[in-house]
């Protein structure tokens, strides 16, 4: 399988700690997948966003140990101006992700491409482009500086898009937004990783949104992997809930279900409200025929 | 939320669509007129037949004048205040009390105010009428710094948003109990709690803002291209050698009449 992502018992550690954020940790994720990472505060997780995109050991200059290679080359060996060119990267906060440059937002959405020596056609094209697909054409002509934070972290995440990365890594890009907005933006993020074979790492707490559309789930604990799998698989997983990864709201209702013999048996929890609603419904028509 | 900070005026006038660096040029021949003639009647005859006629042309006079009165007001009485009445020796014009009007200051007060404000005026003259991100564009372009320029700008756009965080920082530490009146060293006192929070949270945001530049490729090698293109006219470039042509006389006609 090619893979876009490789880490090889990657350990680092932060300039001044002793105690790693990431210890011996190894992942594969082929191109086109959708890969959530989900875990407790302190997990590693950002520390992952970080050495996924190049910024350790380029930026935080640590100790890495062990080999991170991305779209075919050795983060240790390719300086970040290259690297650049293949993952675009989303924080938390997009405050500090906006330029400060830029007058409006459709400019704004072109500072990366103006780095990069896109052609202003081209610019353009991408710009009403993305500016279309992530719901923020009315916004062009604003100044990036008045908006709300959910605006303003949609333009971060067009602005990136637009730069048309191989790899997308996103550190929790959904906190400042509202639910609708949160799923308008990972139903963008899901249908250009699906249209556009863009590999995504999201870094999220929103679990609900995660189950419905990561194709697969990796979770962190104390730098690192505690389990990998299919969504369904790892929010279910009872084990991983102890180490702090939190659960689905339908996972605790089904879960509470089975506590008290109302979820049916040899059913998976659910993850879902789909599933949840399916196995209440099988749990009913049960208990029909036995009263 | 914060605007952009920024002493654009937007207007569609044709002093706006010349190129950025005509705009400089004509700065530049509005200071050379306002440093190199001799004064005070040359520089204000300048300014009337300069900078007015390219205020009005730019549709930014009335801003220009208030902007510039706010501005100038201050240093132009400090001036008249200081060189007419403390002027050693000279032509007496008026006598208040103990303090006398004297002539040669009251023309050297005269002069360095025209010289002020034709500092003034061009650099304000050159901000309504020109976007810094075109100028910057522009000047990367051609070979200035883009880093630097990049420092310029966001500089000027970010501190609405540096003040929008010093009230936060301040109306959390009054909502715990922080008491910013009362005497002098009650208020002196409050500094801390105010400072520090703001250092430390810009000093992180430098970082994250570092991160998010780089993760947008600023520091990627090779030409960098510009969503916005300043427009120039084919006659501009011989329009800016004729500019310089006259700013040169400007200075050598100030220098012959001295």
């Amino acid at each position: 399988m090619n893979h876009n992502i490789e880490l090889n018992q990657v350990t680092y550690t932060y300039p001044g700690i002793t105690t790693p954020a990431l210890t011996d940790l190894s992942l594969a994720i082929p191109a086109g997948q959708f890969c959530a990472v989900v875990g407790p505060n302190g997990a590693g997780k950002s520390t992952l966003a970080y050495t996924l995109s190049g910024f350790i050991p380029h930026f935080y200059h640590g100790t890495l140990q062990g080999e991170v290679t991305i779209a075919g080359m050795n983060t240790r060996d390719t300086p970040l101006s290259e690297l650049v060119l293949m993952v675009g990267l989303v924080f938390q906060n997009p405050f500090n992700q906006i330029s400060g440059t830029k007058f409006t937002v459709r400019e704004e959405i072109a500072f990366g491409m103006e780095n990069l020596g896109v052609d202003r056609q081209e610019m353009i094209n991408r710009c009403d482009d993305i500016m279309a697909k992530v719901g923020i054409r009315d916004l062009a002509q604003r100044s990036p500086l008045s908006l709300s934070g959910g605006q303003m972290q949609r333009v971060v995440i067009a602005s990136v898009l637009a730069m048309q990365p191989q790899i997308l890594i996103l550190d929790e890009p959904t906190s400042q937004l509202d639910p609708i907005g949160s799923r308008e933006v990972l139903l963008t993020i899901r249908e250009l990783a699906s249209t556009h074979a863009m590999t995504v790492v999201m870094i999220e707490h929103k679990l609900e949104w995660l189950a419905v559309y990561a194709d697969r789930m990796v979770a962190l604990a104390d730098g690192t992997i505690i389990a990998d799998g299919l969504p369904g698989e790892v929010l279910a997983d009872e084990a991983v809930w102890s180490r702090g990864v939190g659960r689905t709201r339908y996972t605790q209702a089904s879960h509470q279900a089975r506590m008290n013999g109302l979820w049916p048996k040899g059913r998976s929890l659910a993850v879902t409200l789909e599933q949840a609603v399916a196995g209440f419904q099988a749990a009913q028509t049960t208990y029909s025929k036995k009263s | 939320m914060s605007q952009a900070l920024s002493l654009y005026i937007a207007r569609t006038s044709g002093v706006h669509r010349l190129h950025p660096i005509t705009k400089l040029a004509l700065a530049g021949l509005m200071l050379s007129g306002g440093l190199a003639l001799p004064g005070p009647w040359l520089i204000y005859a300048f300014l009337v037949v300069v900078v007015v006629p390219l205020s009005v042309f730019g549709g930014i006079l009335t801003a220009l004048i208030v902007t510039t009165v706010r501005i100038v007001l201050p240093f132009a009485i400090s001036v008249f205040l200081i060189q007419g009445f403390l002027w050693p020796g000279g032509t007496l014009l008026l006598t208040i009390g103990p303090f006398a009007l004297k002539n040669e200051g009251l023309l050297f007060a005269i002069a360095s105010t025209g010289r002020i404000l034709m500092v003034v005026t061009s650099f304000l003259w050159f901000a309504f009428t020109t976007r810094p991100d075109v100028l910057m564009s522009t000047l990367t372009q051609r070979g200035f710094p883009p880093g630097l320029s990049y420092v310029i700008v966001a500089t000027l756009q970010i501190v609405p948003r540096f003040q929008a965080r010093a009230t936060t920082i301040l109306d959390a530490q009054q909502s715990r109990g922080l008491n910013i009146g009362g005497s002098l060293p009650s208020r002196a006192r409050a500094i801390l709690p105010l400072v520090v929070p703001l250092i430390l949270s810009s000093l992180i945001d430098v970082e994250e803002r570092a991160l998010a530049i780089e993760a947008r490729g600023f520091n990627h090698p090779g030409a960098k291209t510009s969503l916005l293109e300043a427009q120039e006219a084919s006659w501009e470039p011989t329009a800016r050698w004729c500019i310089a042509i006259v700013a040169l006389a400007v200075v050598g006609l100030g220098l012959w009449l001295r």
